[in-house]
């Protein structure tokens, strides 16, 4: 990100409020929050952990195995985007299988439509 | 007598490019006068079975393959005057050579001029009614929403614009409108749905020039004032329009169109939390009335496609000059 202006914080990451969200989120600080939680995950999925936040042993298991790249995941995204993001990866793995399990039983997908829709 | 010369001659003629075929005729012509008055000079003209087998003079044989060609014969008759062959039609007679005749009747009623024909207007019919199919679809969907009883989405909202000035729904009017609800601090689907808002804006506005708005209206007024809007949306599209305001008139704005969103109404400064809100495009009609929703199945391409489609449906007064000229 080379270009981006805004790379001289780049070493303490993204600058945030108080509360911990991004002062601002532009698109440089978005790419770094999805660096620093692909680099999480990535190390979530070699110790074969699915669920790092909703119940206490997965806490514990992805503090154990990855406490390094939660670091630099609470430090690179706000607070509550890396709550989003860890609920959104065991949300998605449960929605992969449900897919996964209708189509096995040959039943098909449509994305949701709206009403006026009608026909397509 | 003279007929029966004429017939000969005739006969000749139809064989036309065969110069040897005809040379021989040429040579025979008098003997065949002769053998055919000779013969059955009445019946000559109306039976083909007037060369037995047992001729054996060569330009009666000629004659007999003429006769035995159906079309022939009718020439035959024709040029005799007496009969009139009821399948008779005036253009055959301009066809000289017994190529064309046979070209011609080799597939019957059927050419390839008549097969392309039918092909190229079955075609354009099914091009038109499909077309028409397709419009009449948009038609019903764009005025399902006009009108006395139907679900109304969109009203009159005041907003502040990214610049801090005042943008009412009067600042739409006489454009189409591709409305977006979102927030700045949203961590993954609001950029991803923008970027695909920057990318269906320009292919609308290379299709159908300055006939649409895009905007985006922030569901988190607290934080995301005018300077941050525009901060954040120059990162999309420059031309993207950024609304805010205060929190009472982002609530009436979302109500009037139908967008939940779960912003909480008093927040400290600097605090963190997340909007969930609807994740439609909701394109409005230069009248202000909602004609569709766009969600996140579409592609940039096919969402531009169905806006697109839309403002070229439309016959009523569209400004087309850009609104900050």
């Amino acid at each position: 990100m080379g270009w981006w202006p805004f790379s001289s914080s780049e070493q303490d990451g993204p600058k945030k409020t108080t509360g911990g969200a991004f002062e601002q989120p532009s698109r440089s600080n978005r790419a770094k929050c999805y660096e620093a939680r692909d680099a999480f995950f990535e190390c979530l999925d070699r110790s074969n952990i699915l669920d790092s936040i909703n119940t206490k042993d997965g806490r514990a298991a992805a503090k154990k195995a990855c406490s390094a790249e939660d670091v630099v995941f609470e430090k690179d995204c706000a607070h509550s985007w890396v709550e989003y993001f860890k609920k959104q990866r065991v949300v998605n793995y449960q929605k992969e299988q449900t897919i996964k399990k209708i189509e096995s039983e040959g039943g098909e997908i449509f994305a949701p439509q709206l009403p006026t829709r009608a026909s397509k | 007598m003279a007929q029966s010369c004429n017939c000969i001659r005739g006969a000749a003629k139809a064989l036309g490019p065969t110069s040897a075929l005809r040379s021989e005729l040429n040579l025979l012509r008098v003997p065949a006068r002769r053998t055919i008055a000779t013969i059955n000079p009445p019946h000559l003209t109306s039976t083909p079975r007037i060369a037995p087998n047992s001729l054996s003079n060569p330009c009666l044989q000629s004659a007999r393959t003429l006769v035995q060609d159906g079309w022939s014969l009718r020439s035959l008759r024709n040029v005799g005057g007496q009969t009139r062959a009821f399948t008779e039609s005036a253009s055959r007679h301009k066809l000289k050579t017994m190529q064309q005749i046979k070209a011609r009747n080799r597939g019957g009623p059927f050419s390839l001029t008549g097969a392309v024909l039918f092909v190229a207007t079955g075609g354009c019919l099914y091009a038109y009614f499909t077309y028409e199919r397709a419009r009449m679809t948009r038609k019903r969907i764009a005025e399902q929403t006009k009108g006395i009883g139907k679900p109304k989405v969109g009203g009159p909202f005041d907003l502040i614009d990214q610049n801090g000035a005042r943008f009412t729904n009067q600042d739409m009017a006489g454009k189409y409108a591709l409305v977006y609800f979102g927030f700045t601090h949203c961590p993954d689907i609001c950029p991803d749905e923008l970027d695909k808002m920057a990318l269906m804006y320009d292919k609308v506005k290379e299709r159908c020039g300055e006939t649409i708005l895009p905007i985006m209206i922030t569901c988190d007024p607290a934080r995301d004032k005018p300077a941050v809007l525009k901060e954040y949306l120059k990162e999309f599209h420059p031309e993207f329009i950024g609304l805010t305001g205060e929190y009472e008139n982002i609530k009436q704005t979302c109500k009037e169109y139908r967008v939940y969103f779960s912003t909480p109404p008093n927040v400290k400064p600097g605090q963190d939390y997340l909007v969930d809100h609807s994740i439609y495009f909701y394109l409005m009609d230069p009248e202000g009335d909602f004609v569709e929703a766009i969600g996140r199945n579409f592609t940039a391409d096919e969402a531009a496609k169905v806006i697109s489609d839309h403002i070229e449906d439309w016959d009523g007064p569209l400004n087309k000059k850009d609104r900050w000229a």
